[in-house]
């Protein structure tokens, strides 16, 4: 045999081949990322939209009740409950009233009140 | 060709999705809720997406749309129909339900959009003051206030709608990570009035029987505070429920203590006497001869009730003479006379921020003949609107300042921070201080003994005020025999007012010599005024006119 006779062997070339796969491990990675994050986003944009219906429908219940409690709380509502329970309401009779004319140095105010109505005093 | 395609293609996924702002409340002054929302949902079926499963949808739909499966079956079966309004307002919970079982289901091609609709706790009362919604066309989706506060304060109430631009999937399902521009709405402001819905039952259960027991074609009330003008409370028969227009016909509709013009009769006396006084044609104690009864004037006769000689100002508006107020005009003559008028805020809008206010009729002299002058000082030849009157006598009762009617307190913002307030404001000086304070001493003997208006009083309380009984205008021409409009325009305490009232009755269906101001209206003034009275705690200022009474305690023995 020949000893100029170049050796000829097919060695696997590690590095040129570890960077092939490191960049298709990066990209599949990316892609993956990509895809993982997308899923993520819809995800939560799902969970956004739930929890924006969720507010939507409490805000909803909410004015509802108010609705409610403004009609169970009206007038004819009141007038009508109270002919249906029967409660003994009925106004004072004039002659059931005692009036004094009050005396002028009572209160800061110089008045005398049986029953202040504070909320419509100015 | 790629940018028309894309355009195509985002049209497609693309929709810009309206927000809807939420309408303001009308509330009180003390904050009780008037007008509320109750929220809703809009069911709109897509044929396209419904295609061949119109009866499966229906069959699940129809309790809760209330609707025969048969019917909505048809009305869902139309795939070439792609927004097609099956009701605009479900409830609200039967919504949230429907679209649960739609969705366990699979099926779908109805959606839900948000509404809301207005409701009015109080039904009646009020109901003209607070007016109503309605479409403006009747392809309208959206509805907007027609009358009333609703009407006048729409701007105020009805926020701005927000949007958001989105993408939906092939299934139609919102892509939420595709969002585009988007805008918050503005929900409408809240708007206090300045009625108090206390004042409000009272005066509307007092009308309310009246109007039953008298049968008149209309019954008109008032309550106002004349140092700042604000309606405390209004009320108007025939009424209407809001909630049920459907049922409403338009004459119980309109709210005639400002849409209708009257002849005021007496109560129009007080401008005369003001007049006459401020201008120094009469003094207060000068006296005016009532020719006994008889006024021969312009080839026609002037009555009074009663034969009367000399009287003097205050007694011709305690026995409310005729001739004694004819006599005054004519001291005052034709220009000076309805200067006073006009200021006094007849035949002009009171600006009062409700909608269709009639300025009311008075004509210039220039118009006038030569009986018109001795007509309008009793009330006659002139057409005024009830408000006018209230806020006329106002000027009496708060030193002679004519005030702008208020209806609305202040507006607030969704959190109920006030962002505006309203203020009292003088329209001008109508009469000085000393002269309003002279016509409402005289105003306070038209309700004490030899008075015309004695049932018009409180107990505890002095009661000024002014009785008017007019003959009811023909619309064809002149008057109507035997129909009468009659009226107490009042102030309590008379000292110190802190309220105006007016109450009118359009032909009450009693006999004609029973139909007087001081016998059919001033009555109901008197049971008004005493609840008022006792719900603003006011301090009694004249002596009990009835026998105090005592219990005895004695008769309840302890027993241990």
């Amino acid at each position: 045999m020949s000893t100029n006779r170049r050796k000829e062997v097919n060695q696997i070339q590690l590095g040129p081949l570890f960077k092939w796969l490191t960049l298709a491990v990066m990209i599949g990675g990316c892609g993956l990322l990509f895809v993982y994050v997308k899923n993520q986003q819809h995800t939560l944009g799902q969970e956004t939209r739930k929890v924006e219906l969720q507010m939507r429908e409490v805000r909803a219940y909410n004015e509802v009740l108010l609705a409610k409690i403004s009609q169970l709380s009206s007038r004819p509502a009141l007038q009508r409950k109270l002919e249906q329970t029967m409660v003994a309401l009925v106004p004072i009779q004039d002659n059931s009233i005692a009036r004094l004319v009050p005396p002028v140095t009572v209160g800061s105010d110089g008045l005398l009140r049986t029953a202040a109505n504070e909320r419509f005093r100015p | 060709m790629h940018e028309e395609y894309s355009a195509i293609a985002a049209s497609k996924h693309s929709i810009r999705n309206t927000i809807p702002a939420r309408r303001g409340l009308i509330t009180d002054r003390n904050g009780e809720i008037l007008a509320a929302n109750m929220p809703a949902q809009r069911v709109v079926a897509d044929g396209s997406h419904i295609k061949d499963k119109a009866a499966l949808v229906a069959e699940i739909a129809a309790p809760y749309l209330g609707i025969p499966v048969a019917e909505l079956t048809e009305r869902l079966a139309q795939p070439t129909n792609k927004y097609n309004v099956i009701t605009p307002n479900l409830e609200e919970d039967k919504a949230i339900a429907l679209k649960k079982e739609l969705d366990k289901k699979g099926l779908r091609g109805l959606y839900f959009y948000p509404n809301s609709v207005r409701t009015y706790p109080n039904a009646s009362i009020l109901s003209h003051v607070l007016g109503f919604m309605s479409r403006k066309n009747p392809s309208d989706e959206v509805l907007v206030g027609v009358d009333g506060i609703e009407r006048s304060m729409e701007q105020q109430l009805h926020g701005e709608d927000g949007f958001r631009h989105i993408e939906h999937d092939r299934a139609g399902r919102e892509l939420v990570v595709y969002r585009g521009q988007e805008k918050a709405p503005r929900h409408g402001s809240n708007v206090e009035l300045t009625i108090d819905m206390a004042l409000q039952s009272i005066l509307e259960a007092e009308l309310e029987n009246a109007y039953r027991e008298l049968k008149p074609d209309t019954a008109i009330g008032i309550i106002a505070d004349p140092k700042t003008g604000e309606i405390l409370a209004m009320s108007n028969r025939p009424t209407f429920d809001p909630n049920n227009l459907n049922e409403a016909k338009p004459d119980e509709m309109k709210n005639r203590a400002i849409m209708d013009m009257v002849e005021p009769g007496s109560t129009f006396k007080i401008v005369v006497a003001s007049g006459a006084l401020n201008e120094h044609t009469v003094t207060e104690k000068t006296e005016v001869y009532c020719e006994g009864g008889r006024f021969l004037y312009g080839g026609r006769i002037l009555k009074d009730h009663h034969g009367y000689g000399n009287m003097t100002v205050e007694q011709i508006l305690i026995k409310s003479s005729n001739i004694g107020s004819a006599k005054m005009a004519l001291m005052m003559g034709d220009d000076k006379y309805y200067e006073y008028v006009r200021r006094f805020g007849f035949g002009e809008r009171t600006g009062v921020a409700l909608p269709g206010e009639i300025p009311g009729l008075v004509h210039p002299p220039a118009r006038w003949d030569k009986l018109t002058i001795t007509r309008m000082a009793m009330g006659h030849s002139v057409a005024v609107t009830p408000l006018q009157m209230v806020m006329g006598m106002s000027v009496i009762a708060n030193g002679g300042k004519l005030m702008k009617p208020q209806i609305v307190h202040s507006i607030k913002d969704e959190d109920g921070q006030e962002v505006y307030r309203f203020q009292p404001e003088v329209m001008r000086q109508v009469i000085p201080e000393s002269t309003a304070h002279f016509i409402a001493k005289a105003l306070a003997g038209v309700c004490d003994d030899g008075g015309t208006a004695t049932l018009a009083r409180v107990n505890g309380f002095d009661v000024a005020g002014k009785t008017g009984t007019a003959q009811k205008v023909n619309p064809k021409g002149g008057y109507m025999e035997g129909k009468y409009v009659v009226s107490f325009l009042g102030f309590m305490p008379a000292q110190d007012p802190r309220f105006v009232c007016l109450i009118m009755i359009d032909n009450a269906k009693i006999s004609s010599g029973l139909n007087y101001g001081g016998l059919v209206a001033a009555p109901i003034f008197s049971r008004v005024a005493e609840k008022t009275a006792r719900y603003l705690d006011l301090v009694p200022t004249a002596p009990s006119m009835l026998p105090i009474a005592f219990s005895e305690p004695s008769s309840r023995k302890v027993t241990q």
